[in-house]
C-alpha cells in the first residue's frame, strides 16, 4: 500500500492563557500543544500517548476545530478537494465534519441526558441537515454495525453499560461514513472485558471500512496492538515519532523509553522487569529550559538544560528530540528494577 | 520465613443492600485469608463488590446489610476479634480502624478535605491514635510526607489538596494511612486513575513500605497486571461472589474458572501478535439485581452447561487454590 497522506499538521500550536486575580489578568500561556507536526496516511492508525497534561486531548480538539489553533496547518485531504481545518471557513468546516469525526472518552458528558440514542447517534446527521426520516433510518442501518440490536434505539443513556455507551459513541462518529476518525482514551473507562470487544470492533470497522486512525490512549499496550506508527508527546512537543516497530523495539528517547518501561507486565514471574521513571511532569506553565525533558532524564548533560534538541529525523521515518539519540544506548536497563518475585507461598 | 500466620480471616461475608427496587447482593458469600506481611490481590470488573468487601472490613457500612465473620488476630496472644460483631459506631471498631487496619480510598480528592491543609489533615489522624504533643506530631507527620516521597516535604505541609496532583494526593492518603503504623492497609484501586509512570512510582512505595513496616496489604484492583505485579495471593470476584483463589503464579499459570481464563485471555501481552482480534468475553457484567440465579456467569460462560443453574461448588485444587464452577464435578 503507498503513502497517501490524509491528514498532515504542520507546525500546530495552540497556548491556553492562564489568568490570576480578581481582573483576570493573563500571567503566562500553558503551552498545551506547541509547534507539532505529523502525517496521517489513509488506511492507518496513528497512536498518541504521552502522561497526561501532555496535550494529546488538544491536538485532537484542534484537529476537529474544537478549540481554535493559535498556529499552523491542519490539512485534510478530503475525496474531492484539500482543506486547511486552522483556517477553514464555517461551511467548509460542515464538509470537514462529514471527512472526521471523534469518539470521546465519555461522550454523553456533554449531552443532554434526557436525549435517546437514536438522538445522539442521529446528532452529526442533523448538522448536515439530513431529514429527520433519514437520520432514524441511518441509525437503525448502523447499530448492527457496533454490535447493537435495533432496541437500544429508544434507550436513555443512564440505561446503557459502559462498553454500551462506548458502541453508541462509535455509530455516532461513523454515522456520517468519515473516512478519518479521531479516538480520545475510546476503551479507558471501560471494564477490561469489554475493552478488549471494543478493540476488536474498531479493528474490524478499519479493514471493512477502510478507515483511519488517531488513537489517544494511555494503556501503551492497547496503542502499540492498534497502530502502525506512534506518537509520543511530553508537555507540548513531539518527542518521538516512527512506526510502531521504532518506537516500541528500537526507541531512541529517553521518555519513551521510560513510558515504556512503566507499563506493568501482567504475568507473576517477570517482577524483575519492572522499572520506575521518577518525579511528575513539571508544570506546563513553566516548562523546563532547553529540552523539556531534562529535570527527569537519566541522561541529562549540560547541554540539555540550555539548549532545546531539535526533532531529527533518524532514518526511515523515525524523528526523535533528543541531543543524543543517535549516541544513547537504551536497550540497557537504564532505570533501577523494582519488584522482587513473588515468596513462594505454600 | 515462619509457617504463613493469618492476620485476617474473611469467612461467608454477605452485604445485601436493601433497595426500593430489590436487593442488591453486593457481595454474596465471600471466603479469604490474609497472611502477615503478605499482599491479598482483590481482583474484578465493576461493580463485582470489590470496594464494598474492603468497606466492610472497616465495619464502613450499616450493621443490617452485613452478615458472616471477620476474625481480626491482633499481635502477641489477643484473641481473635469478630469485627462484624462489633458496633459500627463503637469506640472498639474506632480504636481498630485507622490504627490497626488503614485504608486508601479510590477516590484521594473526595477522602480528602479540600478545607484544610494536607498537613492538618495527617495530623488530625495522627492525634486520633496516638498521645503526641503537637510538635511530636507535627514531627511524625513530616517525616511520613518525607516517607512517601513528597519532595520538600516541610513546605507542602501547608498547601490545600486541590494544589496538589492526583499522584502527590494519593501519597498524601498513603501518608495519612500509615502515620499509626497499621497492621494490615486495604488500598482501594490506589493507582487506576494515575499515568503508568506515576502507577509504577505509587505500587513501589507501597511494597517498600509493606516490607519496612511488615505491614499485610489488600490490593484491590481490575488490572491484572497490578495483582500480577504485587499480589502473593488473589481472590477474583464476580458480582459479588469468589469465582476462584489461588496463589499468584498458579492463578496466571492455571487458572481453573472460565472467567478467569477468559480476563487473562482478554488482555493485551508484550507478545500478542499486533492487530489481531482480542479473545473477548461476550456481553458485559449484568446489573447485581438481574443477576442470573445458580452460577452468575452462566449467561457469559462458553463451557455453561445444564447444571450451571443450580449454584456451582467450591472445588479444591491445591490447599490454596479453589475455584467456583461446575466444570470439575462429574455428573
Ligand atoms: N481550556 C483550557 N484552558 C487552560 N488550560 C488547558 C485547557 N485545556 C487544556 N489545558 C491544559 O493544556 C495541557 C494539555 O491538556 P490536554 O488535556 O490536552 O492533555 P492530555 O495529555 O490529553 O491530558 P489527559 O491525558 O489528562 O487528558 C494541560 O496542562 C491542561 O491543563
Ligand atoms: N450503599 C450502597 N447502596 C446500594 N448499593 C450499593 C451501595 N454500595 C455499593 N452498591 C452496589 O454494590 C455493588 C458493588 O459495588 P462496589 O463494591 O462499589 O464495586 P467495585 O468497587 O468492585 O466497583 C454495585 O452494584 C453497587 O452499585
Ligand atoms: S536532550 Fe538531554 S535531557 Fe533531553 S532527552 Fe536527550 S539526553 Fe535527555
Ligand atoms: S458453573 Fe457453569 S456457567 Fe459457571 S463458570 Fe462454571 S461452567 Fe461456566
Ligand atoms: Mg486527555
Ligand atoms: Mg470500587
Amino acid at each position: 500500500m503507498p503513502d497517501t497522506p490524509i491528514l498532515q499538521v504542520e507546525n500546530l500550536s495552540k497556548f491556553f492563557p492562564v489568568q490570576r486575580g480578581l481582573l483576570r489578568r493573563t500571567v503566562g500561556h500553558v503551552k498545551a500543544v506547541n509547534d507539532v507536526s505529523f502525517t496521517v496516511n489513509k488506511g492507518e492508525c496513528l497512536g498518541l500517548v504521552g502522561e497526561s497534561g501532555c496535550g494529546k486531548t488538544t491536538v485532537a480538539r484542534c484537529l476537529l476545530r474544537l478549540v481554535e489553533p493559535d498556529q499552523g496547518r491542519i490539512l485534510l485531504h478530503g475525496e474531492q478537494q484539500t482543506f486547511d481545518i486552522a483556517s477553514a471557513s464555517r461551511k467548509e468546516m460542515l464538509d470537514v465534519r462529514r471527512q472526521m469525526q471523534i469518539i470521546f472518552q465519555d461522550p454523553f458528558s456533554s449531552l443532554d441526558p434526557r436525549w435517546r440514542v437514536t438522538d445522539v447517534i442521529a446528532e452529526p446527521l442533523m448538522a448536515q441537515k439530513v431529514g429527520r426520516g433519514e437520520a432514524g433510518r441511518r441509525v437503525l442501518d448502523i447499530l448492527p454495525t457496533v454490535g447493537l440490536g435495533p432496541h437500544f434505539a429508544d434507550r436513555f443513556p443512564h440505561e446503557l453499560s459502559g462498553g454500551e455507551r462506548q458502541r453508541v459513541s462509535i455509530a455516532r462518529a461513523l454515522i456520517v461514513s468519515p473516512p478519518l476518525v479521531v479516538a480520545d482514551e475510546p476503551v479507558s473507562a471501560l471494564d477490561v472485558s469489554v475493552r478488549s470487544q471494543i478493540i476488536n470492533l474498531l479493528l474490524d470497522l478499519q479493514s471493512q471500512m477502510n478507515l483511519t486512525y488517531v488513537f489517544i490512549a494511555h494503556d501503551l499496550s492497547i496503542v502499540k496492538h492498534i497502530s502502525h506508527r506512534i506518537a509520543v508527546m511530553y508537555l507540548g512537543r513531539l518527542v518521538e515519532l516512527g512506526t510502531t516497530q521504532q518506537v516500541f523495539e528500537e526507541c531512541k528517547h529517553p521518555y519513551t523509553k521510560a513510558l515504556l518501561a512503566s507499563v506493568l507486565i501482567p504475568d507473576p514471574t517477570h517482577r524483575e522487569q519492572s522499572y520506575v521513571l521518577e518525579g511528575e511532569v513539571p508544570s506546563p506553565l513553566n516548562p523546563p529550559s532547553g529540552c523539556h525533558f531534562s529535570t527527569r532524564c537519566p541522561f541529562a548533560q549540560e547541554q540539555c538544560s540550555t539548549e532545546e534538541p531539535d526533532l531529527r529525523d533518524m532514518g526511515g521515518g523515525h524523528w526523535v528530540r533528543c541531543h543524543f539519540a543517535d549516541e544513547l544506548d537504551l536497550s540497557e536497563e537504564i532505570f533501577a528494577p523494582q519488584f522482587d518475585t513473588p515468596t513462594a507461598s505454600n | 520465613m515462619p509457617d504463613s500466620q493469618p492476620i485476617l480471616e474473611v469467612h461467608d461475608l454477605h452485604v445485601h443492600f436493601k433497595m426500593l427496587a430489590g436487593i442488591v447482593r453486593a457481595v454474596d458469600g465471600v471466603d479469604f485469608t490474609v497472611e502477615r506481611g503478605r499482599c491479598l490481590g482483590i481482583v474484578g470488573e465493576s461493580g463485582c463488590g470489590k470496594s464494598v468487601t474492603a468497606r466492610s472490613i472497616l465495619r464502613l457500612l450499616p450493621s443490617s446489610d452485613t452478615s458472616g465473620q471477620i476474625l481480626y488476630h491482633p499481635d502477641g496472644d489477643g484473641q481473635p476479634i469478630d469485627l462484624v460483631s462489633l458496633d459500627a459506631k463503637g469506640d472498639a471498631i474506632r480504636a481498630i480502624r485507622g490504627k490497626d487496619i488503614a485504608m486508601i480510598f479510590q477516590e484521594p480528592m473526595t477522602s480528602l478535605t479540600p478545607v484544610y491543609t494536607i498537613g492538618e489533615q495527617i495530623m488530625e489522624s495522627i492525634r486520633q491514635h496516638q498521645n503526641l504533643t503537637e510538635e511530636e506530631a507535627q514531627e511524625l507527620a513530616i517525616s511520613m510526607l518525607n516517607k512517601v516521597g513528597i519532595p520538600d516535604a516541610e513546605r507542602r505541609f501547608g498547601d490545600y489538596p486541590h494544589q496538589m496532583s492526583g499522584g502527590m494526593r494519593q501519597r498524601v492518603m498513603i501518608a495519612i494511612a500509615l502515620c499509626c503504623e497499621p497492621r494490615v492497609l486495604i488500598a482501594d484501586e490506589p493507582t487506576t486513575a494515575l499515568d503508568v509512570t506515576i502507577q509504577a512510582q505509587i505500587l513501589r512505595l507501597i511494597r517498600s513500605l509493606q516490607q519496612d513496616l511488615d505491614m499485610s496489604v489488600i490490593m484491590i484492583t481490575h488490572d491484572l497486571a497490578v495483582i500480577a505485579q504485587l499480589a502473593d495471593f488473589v481472590v477474583v470476584m464476580y458480582l459479588g461472589q469468589m469465582a476462584e483463589k489461588a496463589p499468584v503464579v498458579e492463578l496466571f499459570q492455571d487458572p481453573k474458572h472460565p472467567y478467569t481464563q477468559a480476563l487473562l485471555r482478554s488482555i493485551v501481552r508484550p507478545d500478542t501478535p499486533p492487530r489481531e482480534q482480542l479473545h473477548s468475553i461476550s456481553g458485559s457484567v449484568p446489573d447485581p439485581r438481574n443477576a442470573p440465579s445458580g452460577c452468575r456467569f452462566r449467561n457469559r460462560c462458553p463451557s455453561v452447561h445444564d447444571r450451571c443453574v443450580e449454584d456451582p461448588p467450591v472445588v479444591q485444587f491445591g490447599p490454596q487454590h479453589s475455584a467456583t464452577c461446575w466444570l470439575y464435578v462429574d455428573e
